[in-house]
């Protein structure tokens, strides 16, 4: 480990932006076990079967 | 003007949201464009490549502009410039003209740059990868998000979204001009702008840092735009006899198959990218340098070793997909697809926390020329995958043949444990310029 530089405190708006980011993780994590799901089933009668 | 650094963040954002809508706004209504103007195939293939046409040179100078001329003016002419345009292109009766019209919009692209440069000049050097994820990844969502709802909004009427597509873009511009401010303070601005000559930009090309750090780029975010324009083909070539057995038998049935199986990648390397800030920012503050060869003591040596980290990961998801395809298994290429679009995500956001650190004085030049040469990969990749005898090698071919190199190179170029800036092609920056 290398100690480059003491740690700063966080500013305010930091904790907002880290509650965006895992929302846009969330999101992402969504969408793939959306598209794992239809690997497995297809569209399983949602939206309908083409 | 009395501002904030976030709300300089959400006007960039939002700029670069709505710039990277509009760039591939016309991919979400080629089907209406062929059927419109009866285009071949290979006239489709034109027009979707089209897009990148732009983006290599144009974020180049776009890079160098809002260096010279501040972030605020560069992002209100490429919106309001490429807004007029697309307004243009709503009345066209033309294919040709609309298809050169098409061209200049798809500039908006190489606004990413300009943001950048514009964050970099707001915020501090330990929370810059969380601060520059948030809008590169917030902002890339415009391309997944273009494709879901434009067709659904403006169904097959694409003369109506070009036309409040440009718009809006007017509107932004004004905003982004009135709110909008350079730096954060008047001599970090001042200083870029002096910086901005030939010369300065020629030292920032030839900088061994800087080209690793392009081929960094190309590894990510060109691959990632690669990708899109990839995946959808290869999942209907590659996989056709499982998606029938999955029941999509009919040609609308492929196509969402076989798109919602590619928007993985898109969305995880797109929204996982601030938490790669977020991690470029910890290793940071925690002072990890796991990897050997890479330096240790410069100031920003954890950030170094956190994109080390991803580069060989996404060299290895390459060969896992390579593998995942040749077992012939649907499940897990997507399985795999789901990590690779998580791993790019680690290179694009590890690369911009690192670039405004290494080139703090040349931001928007040192953006223009990673962030535009490497997009070049976005034309190169798709000819390999294509032109691979097995559908599946590719990724591995690209893998072994251009990734380890580029690994390798980036490695060496990283191992200087003072100034890597100063050493390149040409000697080092000359007395009394600071790189």
């Amino acid at each position: 480990m290398n100690p480059v530089s003491l740690p700063a405190p966080r500013e305010p708006w930091y904790k907002y932006g880290i509650a965006i980011l895992v929302l846009e993780m969330a999101i992402a994590i969504t969408v793939s076990a959306y598209s794992l799901y239809m690997t497995f089933n297809g569209l399983g009668g949602f939206p309908g079967k083409h | 003007m009395h501002t904030h650094k976030t709300e300089q963040l959400l006007i960039a954002t939002v700029g670069f949201f709505w710039c990277f809508l509009m760039w591939f706004s016309t991919a979400a209504f080629s089907p209406s464009i062929a059927s419109t103007y009866h285009l071949s195939i290979k006239d489709l293939g034109l027009l979707a490549s089209s897009a990148i046409w732009m983006a290599p040179v144009g974020r180049v100078v776009a890079g160098w502009a809002s260096d010279r001329f501040g972030a605020p003016r560069t992002f209100a002419v490429i919106l309001a410039g490429c807004g007029l345009v697309s307004i243009a292109s709503a009345y066209t009766t033309s294919y040709e003209l609309l298809f050169a019209e098409r061209v200049i919009v798809a500039i908006a692209g190489v606004s990413f740059v300009v943001g950048i440069q514009h964050v970099a000049q707001w915020f501090e050097s330990d929370e810059i990868g969380t601060a520059e994820g948030l809008y590169a990844g917030t902002g890339n969502v415009g391309a997944g998000v273009g494709a879901l709802f434009l067709p659904r909004i403006f169904g097959t009427d694409y003369h109506s979204a070009f036309l409040w597509l440009g718009v809006i873009a007017l509107f932004v511009a004004l905003w982004y001009l009135w709110r909008g401010s350079a730096a954060k303070t008047t001599e970090r601005s001042t200083v870029a702008r002096r910086s901005s000559d030939f010369r300065g930009a020629v030292f920032v090309w030839t900088r061994y840092i800087a080209i690793a750090l392009m081929f960094a780029y190309a590894m990510a975010f060109g691959l990632e735009i690669a990708m899109n324009a990839w995946l959808p083909g290869y999942f209907t070539r590659g996989f056709h006899g499982e998606l029938l057995g999955l029941g999509f038998s009919s040609v609308a049935g492929l196509q969402i198959a076989a798109g919602t199986f590619a928007a993985v990648e898109s969305f995880n390397a797109s929204l996982f990218r601030p938490f790669s800030g977020f991690m470029s920012d910890l290793f940071q503050r925690k002072g990890w340098t796991p990897l050997p060869f890479i330096a240790k003591e410069l100031p920003y040596a954890p950030r170094l070793h956190w994109l080390g980290i991803a580069l060989i990961l996404i060299t290895l998801a390459m060969a896992g997909l390579t593998a995942a395809g040749l077992y012939g298994s649907l499940h897990w290429s997507v399985a795999v697809l789901v990590v690779f679009g998580v791993f790019l995500s680690f290179g694009t956001g590890g690369t911009f926390a690192l670039v405004p650190l290494l080139f703090p004085d040349r931001p928007g030049i040192a953006a223009g020329f990673i962030g535009g040469v490497s997009t070049a990969g976005g034309i190169i990749y798709p000819l390999i995958f294509g032109g691979s005898a097995n559908i599946h090698m590719g990724y591995l071919y690209v893998a072994v043949y251009m990734f380890v190199p580029f690994v390798v190179f980036y490695f060496w170029a990283a191992r200087y444990e003072r100034h890597p800036e100063e050493h390149g092609l040409f000697g080092a920056v000359p007395i009394g310029q600071r790189a």
